[in-house]
């Protein structure tokens, strides 16, 4: 810690580009809770998705899911809350804890309270937000409960995590859909780099596993279908036989913070994120635009912000959520940035299914993983790659690479697009995850 | 017989809504340093006897709950009953 008055900004020192570090992970995933147990599970082609269980409310609604493995609310909410938030908010708070935790920050000991920040989101606690409406239509306004809007609001991850570990800089919640956990991280690495912060704590969580989600997103024929006897091969992003996405649930959250920072007290870091870049297609609600226009621009301001060269990326960890249109839209943007020899591509939705906005924090500490590894994850399910997803996909087996640099890319309903650059870690310290 | 029925009730409902109600009689503070309902779950709270024996606290009333303590709750939720004796179960 340093001298400085609660939240007073630091001398203007930062050089806008300068790399910031992640010096923590934290994740919920339906195939494990760190970034090591999502690459392996890659690695070894083990899917995490699943039937609902007979009885489960979504039997009947959605032939196969990812789901996450249960937290007991109370082991991070007080008794009476524990009772009412929505699981999204229960999973970014584990993940909140796990990647400080793993960070070894202690607000307070290891950083001013006013200096750290929080990022955090989700869609919204729908599920709750379903049975309460349910609850109404049968019983009026006294079926209401007042702690609702705490346990829904898409604010309110972020909220609890800050009342938790009395974190007391910046806060805020991204709203960009799928989008919203890459670019989550995109404004944190920004904070840093203007030195609003020293700390972050970003991402995204998501439970979008109840009737009224699962139906929307089965009557716009986004999901995955036929796949009820195999569900493990529901989710095959980039392959001939891919027909749609697979929800899933889970949360994932990063400690980012100023490389200085992060080595005055020692800290490791797994990677550093070096550049990002968003844009919007401006095109439609839900579909991207079929050339992968503005996806492609989103990847080359990322690589100017990172200040490095297309022939410098060594993988791509695709959004690839199985769609048609969405992986032939991605597929597109990356041959129009990288060319027909561009880098290494996988997609981790394969084993995990869709975590909408946590998708992209967990697929980027899966990228700052495989960095760390020095191995990069096949996409599973990819047996017979559509020509027209023609790219250097990895498949079958992993690949040991050299790489310094990788990109993970998300894409949201409305037109959001967000690229992340990460590179080998930036602190003098390294880990491996 | 009622005030019996309304502590049993506001006893079940705090158990309900995760509050520790092992050591709570009478004279214990709703708020902080008693059973330590915030703002929220004495809006709970209240809603639950409103749903149940069909009163309706007013703005207030509601304000007052946290200095209560739970006999002097009973004791207003009757009071209320008592002024309505068409309502309630």
């Amino acid at each position: 810690m340093n001298a400085r008055a609660p939240g007073e900004r630091g001398p203007a020192r930062r050089c806008a580009r300068e790399p910031v570090a992640v010096t923590g992970m934290g994740l919920v995933t339906p195939v494990g809770t760190s970034a090591a147990a999502v690459l392996a599970a890659m690695c070894e082609g083990r899917s995490g998705l699943a039937a609902p269980a007979a009885g489960h409310a979504l039997d009947g609604c959605l032939e196969v899911a990812g789901f996450s493995p249960p937290i007991d609310p109370e082991s991070v909410l007080p008794g009476p809350q524990a009772r009412t938030v929505d699981r999204s908010i229960v999973m970014a708070l584990r993940a909140a804890e796990d990647a400080l935790a793993d960070a070894g920050i202690e607000v307070g000991r290891d950083v001013d309270p006013y200096r750290i920040a929080v990022i955090v989101s989700n869609v919204g606690g729908s599920a709750t937000l379903e049975q309460q409406v349910l609850s109404r239509a049968a019983r009026g306004r006294l079926g209401v409960s007042p702690y609702l809007l705490a346990g829904v609001l898409p604010n309110m991850g972020a909220a609890h995590i800050a009342i938790r570990h009395g974190i007391r800089g910046y806060s805020s919640s991204i709203g960009t859909a799928c989008a919203a956990g890459a670019q989550s991280i995109g404004e944190a690495a920004r904070l840093l780099r203007a030195d609003e912060a020293d700390v972050v704590v970003c991402g995204c969580s998501e439970a979008p596993l109840h009737p009224t989600f699962a139906d929307a997103f089965g009557n716009a024929r986004a999901l995955a279908r036929g796949w009820a006897k195999d569900p493990g091969g529901a989710s095959r992003p980039f392959d001939r036989r891919r027909n749609g996405l697979v929800l899933g649930e889970g949360a994932g959250v990063l400690v980012l913070e100023r490389l200085a920072h992060a080595d005055a007290r020692g800290a490791g870091g797994y990677a550093a994120v070096l550049g990002w870049g968003a844009t919007n297609d401006a095109h439609h609600i839900m579909t991207p635009r079929a050339d992968g226009e503005g996806a492609a621009t989103c990847l080359r301001r990322a690589l100017a912000d990172a200040d490095l060269a297309p022939g410098d990326i060594g993988y791509l960890n695709a959004h690839g959520t199985g769609t048609r249109l969405g992986d032939l839209a991605e597929a597109a943007a990356v041959r129009t940035v990288f060319g027909e020899h561009g880098p290494p591509v996988s997609a981790t939705k394969a084993v995990t299914g869709h975590l909408l906005g946590a998708s992209g924090a967990v697929e980027a500490a899966v990228t700052a993983a495989a960095l760390g590894r020095g191995l990069l994850p096949p996409t599973h399910n990819l047996q017979d790659p559509d020509p027209g997803c023609a790219l250097d996909h990895v498949r079958g087996a992993p690949r040991a690479t050299r790489a310094e640099a990788a990109v993970s890319t998300s894409f949201g309903f409305g037109g959001h697009n967000v690229s992340l650059v990460l590179g080998a870690p930036a602190t003098r310290r390294v880990r491996r995850a | 017989m009622i005030d019996a029925e309304i502590r049993r009730f506001a006893l079940a409902s705090l158990r309900e809504m995760n509050f520790d109600v092992e050591g709570l009689d009478d004279d214990s503070l709703l708020g902080p340093a008693g059973a330590d309902l915030d703002s929220v779950a004495l809006a709970e709270l209240g809603i639950r006897v409103e749903d149940r024996f069909g009163v309706t606290f007013a703005d207030d009333e509601a304000e007052q709950l946290a200095a209560m303590t739970i006999g002097e709750f009973c004791q207003a939720v009757a009071g209320l009953l008592a002024a309505a004796p068409t309502a309630g179960s």
